[in-house]
């Protein structure tokens, strides 16, 4: 479905990410790893068009993303959900016409239908008493929760979430990974996540990219991922602090 | 005693399920006791397909009978039960419009509490400003430096242009009226006093308003909605210390200096009219305004800025901190402090005009 050929990323000088190259199959559970700060929501930034790569190449369906005119990038990027890491709502309506606007604006939605349909989205994660209220009403675990309404309001094809779970409590986020896997087997849709969930990970990934230092340490399915020696990626499951922090800790 | 039994289509998608509620509302009978959605043949759902289905619940509800399916294949049955929660409930109420007293009611309320808040940050400012730095508590120099920069020295120009152009103006206009006189010459005269008393003081003050209460206004509201006005009183420092204070002795510094600045820009942009189009000769014209000009005029419209200065920072500070609803509402509340401040500064400009014209003189 995307296929992602040694990406290159700079923010002005700054390099992110360093030759990056994977594919995301349709249908699967896509999960981004990596330490805080290593480039994960610029990769997605990447993929969902927002930023230009410097060099390498994203497919989206066959489809070069930096070949891609205003038009067909628009046209892309409808049949994509995406919810950022800080919510992205708007804050001058409410939660539920924040679900509402893609549906209003993207057209093809019955007029008399959209009410309803925001109330399904609201339900699925949980928010339906939330419909009425300001964006700045909300906690910041609900906020990241209509965010991700909002992404999923047409069915999209293709999901970007970017720390879906973070700030939620574990009843939430558990709820939320089986809300994810069914929309994968009812609607064959397609989650490229980044998380830090251990739990999330091992319930729903099909397949884990590994980000280092803006370079792929590991990329493959949850039992390549268990038997594999990569240290950082041992690091990230066993939990393991970086070496000189737990020497320092002794030495105290 | 009867149910209603809808059979569904095969593909229960938006199309499908507009369908599928208008076969439900042409056979919807009164005497029909219950509804149900008979989903043997349908093989797909999507979630436009669910909303029609809380479509039908709804419609159930409304009639007060009960609502239920059959006939699902095991597929269905994972999206039907995504569906459940929205079912049971029925939809929230928007929140109801208040009537014409409660509403009333809420503005005196709401005017009381502003008006508390407004004098809790001017006391507490008035403490970090006067008092504090003399109990050797901090004091901001790097602030108060930085924002003398942005405040006065980056406005220089703009309120020098405004005033100089304002001065041609005024020499325009008013030789234009006193011409047949043959009086041109106390053009001069005008020019000096009026922008002495009034117009350098209020012509700066608006100019600074407009660029310095709007920048306070939406960095203060900025700060509250990401929280980090939180985390200032959070590690125990007072907002008022720590942004009120730099900027409000930066002001007050600043403007009076603008002011002036403002005032010899005004009268030397009537001076340019009266010496090259007029066609007065430079001396005489600088005589007839020094001739002029008075300690008392100047300080009138000095003591003013004062005033202003602080009209300018407390008004754009206070509706910084009292920003609500994020983005939306900084571009709001920056709206409402330029319009208060501009309003503010005729009051004030009233108020020193009975004093001056009428108490006084
Ligand atoms: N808008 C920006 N301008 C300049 N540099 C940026 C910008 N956004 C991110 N960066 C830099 O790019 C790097 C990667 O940032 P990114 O947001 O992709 O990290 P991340 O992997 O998503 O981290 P986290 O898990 O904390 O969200 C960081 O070093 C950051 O400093
Ligand atoms: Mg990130």
């Amino acid at each position: 479905m995307i296929t992602v050929d040694k990406l290159v990323s700079h923010y002005g000088t700054h390099k992110v990410l360093d030759g990056v190259s994977f594919e995301v199959k349709k249908g699967e559970i896509f999960m981004i790893i990596g330490g805080s700060g290593c480039g994960k929501s610029t990769l997605l930034k990447q993929m969902c068009g927002l930023l230009k790569p410097t060099s390498g190449h994203i497919m989206y369906r066959g489809r070069d993303l930096a070949a891609m005119d205003e038009e067909e990038m628009s046209a892309m990027q409808r049949t994509i959900g995406i919810a950022f890491q800080s919510s992205g709502l708007f804050n001058s309506m409410t939660v539920g016409e924040n679900v509402a606007m893609p549906m209003r604006e993207f057209g093809g939605v019955d007029p008399q239908l959209i009410d309803e349909l925001v109330r399904y989205k609201l339900s699925l994660v949980g928010l339906a008493h939330a419909q009425h209220l300001m964006p700045s009403e909300l906690s910041g675990g609900m906020r990241k929760r209509a965010g991700l309404a909002r992404a999923i309001a047409l069915d999209p094809d293709l999901v970007y979430f970017d720390e879906p779970s973070a700030g939620l409590d574990p009843i939430m986020a558990a709820g939320l990974d089986h809300m994810i896997l069914k929309l994968k087997s009812l609607l064959q849709t397609t989650f490229v996540i980044v998380t830090h969930e251990l739990d999330s990970i091992r319930l729903a990934a099909d397949r884990i990219l590994m980000l280092d230092l803006g370079e792929v340490v590991f990329c493959g399915t949850l039992e390549e991922a268990a038997a594999s020696q990569v240290d950082r990626l041992r690091q990230f499951f066993d939990r393991r602090a970086d070496d000189f922090i737990v020497q320092r800790n002794i030495s105290l | 005693m009867s149910e209603c039994i809808v059979l569904c289509p095969e593909i229960l998608d938006q199309d499908g399920g507009a369908a599928m509620y208008k076969a439900l509302l042409k056979q919807w009978s009164r005497r029909n006791t219950s509804l149900i959605l008979d989903f043997s043949a349908t093989e797909s759902i999507d979630s436009f397909g669910g909303a029609w289905i809380i479509k039908a619940s709804g419609f159930a509800r409304r009639k007060d009978v009960p609502f239920s399916w059959k006939g699902q294949r095991e597929s269905l049955c994972d999206f039907l039960e995504m569906l459940a929660p929205s079912l049971q409930s029925s939809p929230p109420e928007a929140a109801r419009s208040p009537g014409p007293l409660e509403s009333l009611g809420a503005l005196i309320l709401s005017v009381k509490d502003e008006t508390g808040e407004f004098i809790s940050l001017c006391v507490d400012t008035i403490y970090w400003t006067l008092i504090a730095p003399f109990e050797g508590r901090g004091f901001r120099f790097n602030a108060f430096m930085d924002e003398v920069h942005e405040m006065g020295v980056r406005a220089v120009r703009i309120v020098c242009l405004m005033n100089f152009l304002l001065g041609l103006i005024i020499a325009m206009l008013s030789a234009k009226q006193v011409e047949s006189f043959g009086i041109q010459i106390y053009v001069a005269n005008l020019i000096f006093i009026g922008f002495a008393r009034e117009l350098a003081a209020i012509m700066t003050a608006v100019v600074v308003s407009a660029r310095s209460g709007a920048a306070i206004a939406a960095e203060l509201a900025t700060m509250t909605v990401q929280e980090e006005i939180d985390a200032l009183r959070g590690m125990g420092i007072s907002p008022a210390q720590y942004l009120v204070t730099p900027k409000l002795l930066a002001m007050l510094v600043v403007l009076p200096c603008l002011a002036t600045l403002g005032l010899i820009s005004g009268v030397l942009g009537g001076a340019v009219w009266g010496i090259f189009v007029l066609g007065f000769r430079p001396f005489m014209w600088y005589n007839q305004t020094l001739e002029s000009a008075a300690m008392d005029d100047i300080m009138q419209g000095m003591l003013k800025t004062f005033f202003f200065a602080i009209a300018i920072v407390m008004i754009g500070c206070h509706n910084g901190f009292r920003v609500k609803g994020g983005s939306r509402g900084v571009g709001l509340m920056t709206t409402r402090a330029v319009v208060m401040d501009i309003f503010s500064l005729i009051c004030i400009d009233i108020v020193f005009a009975v004093i001056f014209y009428y108490i006084l003189g």
